[in-house]
């Protein structure tokens, strides 16, 4: 009995911690995404107006590692006696992918473009179970400057 | 094609359910579906149990003798005495194979039905208990467990339910936490079940033996905590043994149905009265 009560009160912090972060991340993604619009970022490989001339480009990147709280870790092992989408999990992949991408562009507030964006995640934790499962997603692009 | 920089107007990766809804109907899912594996594994053990003879049982849970350092000496006049009385009560339960007693040196008051047709009985019970037939009450209800195979049932569920947990949820997950008590409340209700036909069993040896029920709650009431304590609200839903004032008022309950009255007690054997 006392072992579920620990459990609910774990479960009970999980979600609710957990879901403040969330709204608070979510809060900060929208708006910084709203202000970083003005940098055109793409996945082409060439630059979107080709009648500029490039001064020159560098190789940015920008990455979060971001853990499941309790709750959804829970939720996310209930789920996996019947299969299915593991929802609990989804806005956390998410977050990290745009704050990923966030970060990248904060990293080179001067340039004009970023071209051949990149995403590519990777488990910290991958083969242990017994740890917090965590998930580093990492952006990489080239980062364009152009003549002034 | 320009460039024309612009915000999606949903988010689409992520799905807008309610996570609280979600781990209901979850974790109220999986409780009903392991309650109904328990029960159904629970009735496979039964049927299992119907095909180990004595013989069989014997062979698998062979006699441990004086292996345990807390069991007293074969010759013990005491243990002597407890073999005595469960030899001449089981003339009234048929029970087709021999049954060894064990007094054990523990203060506790308990006693138990082990496989191999061993009866374990803790020191303390003695003290416990105010006269023979009190005592003959509590023998005959572990005779009852071995005539009914108990023991075995008992012992297959407690196997099966560990393996089920462990095999679902990992080996000392969260998880299996999680489950813990729906686990313990199937095997608590079936075992308060056997608990109550092993009473009702134990008066009709009472009543064969000594033509009277008296003396059958004498342990119970011994057992029976103190009135100011308050109990656990939902503890009793998952306890192995039903609550002692419930089993007093059954024991009331059979022994009208059977006719039985309660007449004078026989004092316990000189042998078995505590020393101190």
């Amino acid at each position: 009995m006392e072992q579920l009560i620990i459990f609910g009160i774990l479960i009970s912090l999980g979600y609710f911690f957990g879901r403040h972060a969330e709204k608070k991340h979510y809060k900060s993604i929208q708006e910084r995404e709203k202000h970083w619009l003005q940098l055109p970022t793409t996945s082409s490989k060439y630059v979107l107006e080709d009648d500029r001339i490039i001064d020159h480009c560098d190789l940015v990147n920008g990455s979060m590692v971001v853990s499941v709280d309790y709750f959804k870790r829970i939720l996310a092992r209930l789920r996996n006696f019947f299969g299915g989408n593991i929802q609990s999990y989804e806005t956390l992949i998410d977050r990290a992918r745009r704050e990923a991408v966030l970060r990248l562009k904060e990293s080179c507030p001067e340039a004009n473009q970023v071209i051949n964006l990149r995403l590519e995640t990777s488990s910290i934790t991958k083969g242990s179970g017994k740890q917090i499962g965590s998930v580093e997603v990492l952006a990489y692009g080239t980062a364009v400057y152009f003549c002034k | 094609m320009g460039y024309e920089p612009s915000l999606p107007e949903n988010n689409d990766n992520v799905s807008h359910d309610q996570p609280v809804r979600e781990f209901v109907l979850l974790f109220f899912g999986i409780t009903f579906f392991l309650l109904i594996i328990f029960w159904v594994l629970g009735l496979l053990v039964d049927r299992a149990v119907d095909y180990i003879t004595p013989e069989m049982e014997a062979v698998i849970f062979p006699s441990v003798g004086g292996s345990a350092s807390e069991s007293v000496n074969n010759s013990n006049p005491r243990q002597a005495e407890l073999q005595r009385m469960v030899n001449v009560l089981r003339e009234c339960i048929q029970i087709g194979y021999p049954l060894e007693v064990h007094l054990i040196d523990l203060d506790d008051a308990n006693a138990f039905a082990f496989p191999g047709g061993r009866i374990f009985i803790f020191n303390g019970l003695l003290d416990k208990v105010l006269s023979e037939n009190g005592l003959s009450f509590v023998l005959a209800h572990e005779l009852a467990h071995f005539k009914n195979r108990d023991h075995l049932r008992g012992m297959g569920r407690g196997i099966v339910l560990t393996a089920v947990s462990t095999l679902l949820t990992g080996a000392g997950s969260d998880l299996t936490q999680l489950f813990a008590p729906t686990a313990n409340f199937s095997q608590a209700q079936y075992s308060q079940e056997r608990e109550s036909m092993a009473d009702e069993q134990a008066l009709q040896v009472l009543g064969c033996h000594y033509g009277h029920a008296g003396g059958a709650t004498e342990f119970f009431e011994a057992m029976k905590p103190d009135g100011n304590r308050s109990s656990n609200v939902f503890g009793h839903y998952f306890s192995s043994h039903p609550e002692a004032v419930e089993r007093i008022n059954n024991l009331h309950r059979l022994a009208g149905e059977m006719d039985l009255t309660a007449e004078k007690v026989l004092p316990l054997p000189a042998v078995l009265v505590s020393q101190e």
